[in-house]
């Protein structure tokens, strides 16, 4: 374990559990190690207890029971020394709409401490990073919110944070701020050596992003490991292929079934999962055509980490990201 | 990469910096002062008479008795609206940032209380500048930084006790909760004819509210004939100290609950 404090120290989590009075544990028990330059993705659907979890890893919440350490430094007993350390963009942008981005970061700067000269250079150099240099001296309340986003990215990074926290940094983005974003987290990884924990609920983002991926369901880690590492796990590619006009159902299922075990496809098309993976597409393709069975689409599907989700709690995560509605625990119930 | 923390002063210079910031980029600043120049031109201008009433044996007249109420009254709504404030800072999510960047939370206190002193200020010039053109006389001499010094202490112990509902309710809805008990201290105390001429049950308890003798004092430092000096400082330096208790409780509150 690295020393207190040092830049080897990452995120290290010991049964940490958080209730709150009316409902089920926010989170129950979690373990998680996060190594320092790594982006750790923790990956559930709303009400998962993701963003629980962050704000007891930044203080801004005290666990009910168990242990965390941020950055070397225990989130109870030394929460100014975690604040120091890290940087935090949470779900919710909270911004003054009475501010210009300029004075948002100039603000945040005064509150870590930056002197006068530091904080104008510094947040010129963030406007700059996150394309907010034409907007600066405007209001945020005029702000789009992507915009929103991208400021509460640099106010995160102003006094340059060894540990960045990101709780669901694209939610609500268009596809050009969101790869935007995503360019930056993996810069300031690979560049920087910040050690990034990502809340989301997108499954693209975790497997674009993250070095280790963790998912949370119902207060509790389902899963833990590298994306390809959890893809593997839960077996290998399928192929899926729809009959033409004039090739029957039977005819593709019966070639198919000797490449692997059927398994449930789309209406009309026949599915199985390859027992030698994908190496066996080629044969498939020869074996279709040496017996004259036609098809109109064939495809390859890789497992993917809603695959895992579904592995693991038999409910599918992208059904599970529609439904906004769904509150995560949150501390609004702390005070009910 | 080190890490950056402010410290308590820091913290609570950047607090205060916005809050007077936005302060100035808004005129709604001075609303807490309309209320007492409400009362003050009202009650000075109308009850004016009451200064002939036998008894009332406040020597610079009416309309200075009066203004001395109003000031306190403007600085003591001063602490309210930053009360109010603060619970708008943690309805909307901004006060988790100011808890998840302060290093020294105690510091955030400190900071709206600074900013709520400067916003007494301005309303108390305000109210001054009226007070003068009404003629009242600035006999008091030096006795007259007395006078500032209770207002000081006034609007201090009425910021840490809003800064203390504000941050346990957390929700505007804490406007009200702020604003009564502030509005009965202020009222049921000698406000329009001395205690010597008050009846009943409003007597009582105006004898029994502490604010009854830093008013008394007040008054007296700015005709030059300071009374109750020390007892006034004493129950201002309580206030101030209880209520820091209080805020400080709170803060403590939020911080377990979740900002």
């Amino acid at each position: 374990m690295a020393a207190p404090g040092s830049a080897r120290a990452g995120i290290q989590v010991e049964d940490l559990v958080r209730e709150f009075k009316k409902g089920p544990r926010a989170v129950d028990g979690i373990d998680l190690y996060v190594e320092p330059g790594e982006i750790y993705g923790f990956l559930g659907p709303n009400g998962a207890g993701k963003s629980t979890t962050v704000l007891m890893l930044t203080t801004l919440l005290p666990p009910t029971s168990g242990a965390a350490r941020v950055a070397g430094y225990d989130v109870v007993k030394e929460g100014s020394k975690v604040r120091a350390a890290i940087g935090a963009a949470l779900q919710e942008a909270a911004l003054d709409p009475f501010l210009t981005g300029r004075e948002h970061l100039s603000l945040q700067a005064a509150l870590h401490g930056l002197g006068r000269k530091e904080r104008k250079k510094r947040g010129a150099e963030l406007l700059e990073r996150v394309g907010l240099v034409e907007a600066a001296d405007r209001r945020v309340r005029g702000y789009s919110g992507g915009m929103k986003r991208r400021l509460d990215l640099a106010l995160a990074l102003v006094h340059e944070p060894r540990i960045l926290f990101l709780d669901e940094p694209t939610t609500g983005l268009d596809p050009q701020s969101r790869s935007a974003l995503w360019s930056e987290v993996s810069r300031l990884a690979r560049d920087e050596g910040v050690t990034v924990f990502l809340t989301t609920q997108y499954l693209e983002e975790a497997d674009v992003l993250a070095d280790r991926v963790g998912i949370i369901d119902r207060g509790k880690i389902v899963a833990e490991g590298t994306p390809e590492k959890l893809k593997a796990e839960i077996g290998r590619p399928s192929v899926e292929a729809t009959p033409a006009e004039g090739s029957g159902r039977d005819a593709v299922a019966r070639v198919l079934s000797r490449f692997g075990e059927e398994i449930a496809a789309q209406s009309g098309a026949v599915s199985v999962r390859l027992d030698h993976g994908a190496g066996d597409l080629a044969d498939v393709v020869r074996t279709l055509d040496s017996e004259g069975v036609r098809v109109t689409n064939l495809r390859l599907d890789e497992p993917s980490l809603d695959d895992v989700f579904l592995e693991k709690t038999g409910r599918s995560l992208e059904g599970e990201a529609e439904h906004e509605g769904e509150a995560e625990g949150s501390p609004e119930e702390a005070r009910a | 990469m080190g890490d950056r923390a402010g410290g308590f002063f820091s913290v609570a210079f950047a607090v205060a910096g916005r809050q007077v910031y936005k302060y100035f980029a808004n005129p709604a600043f001075l609303a807490p002062a309309f209320f007492p120049l409400f009362f003050f031109v009202a009650f000075a201008g109308g009850l004016t008479r009451v200064g002939d009433v036998p008894g009332f044996d406040y020597t610079g007249g009416y309309v200075a008795f009066q203004y001395v109420w109003a000031l306190l009254q403007a600085v003591a709504m001063g602490g309210a609206f930053t009360g109010f404030s603060i619970a708008g800072d943690f309805e909307n999510g901004f006060a988790r940032r100011l808890l998840l960047a302060a290093s020294n939370r105690q510091g955030i206190i400190l900071g709206y209380t600074i900013a709520s002193l400067v916003r007494a200020t301005m309303t108390g010039v305000l109210v001054t500048v009226i007070a003068l053109f009404a003629g009242i006389p600035m006999s008091g001499g030096f006795d007259l930084f007395g006078l500032i010094g209770l207002a000081i202490l006034v609007n201090v112990a009425a910021t840490l006790f809003g800064a203390g509902v504000a941050m346990l309710l957390r929700t505007q809805q804490a406007g009200p909760v702020i604003r009564t008990p502030i509005f009965l201290v202020l009222f049921l105390a000698p406000v329009f004819v001395p205690l010597n001429l008050l009846r009943g049950w409003l007597e009582t308890i105006a004898r029994l509210n502490p604010f009854t003798t830093i008013l008394d004092a007040a008054r007296g430092f700015l005709v030059g004939t300071p009374t109750s000096v020390l007892p006034a400082y004493a129950i201002g330096v309580a206030l101030v100290a209880v209520f820091a208790l209080w805020a400080a409780y709170a803060l403590r509150r939020a911080e377990k609950t979740g900002a």
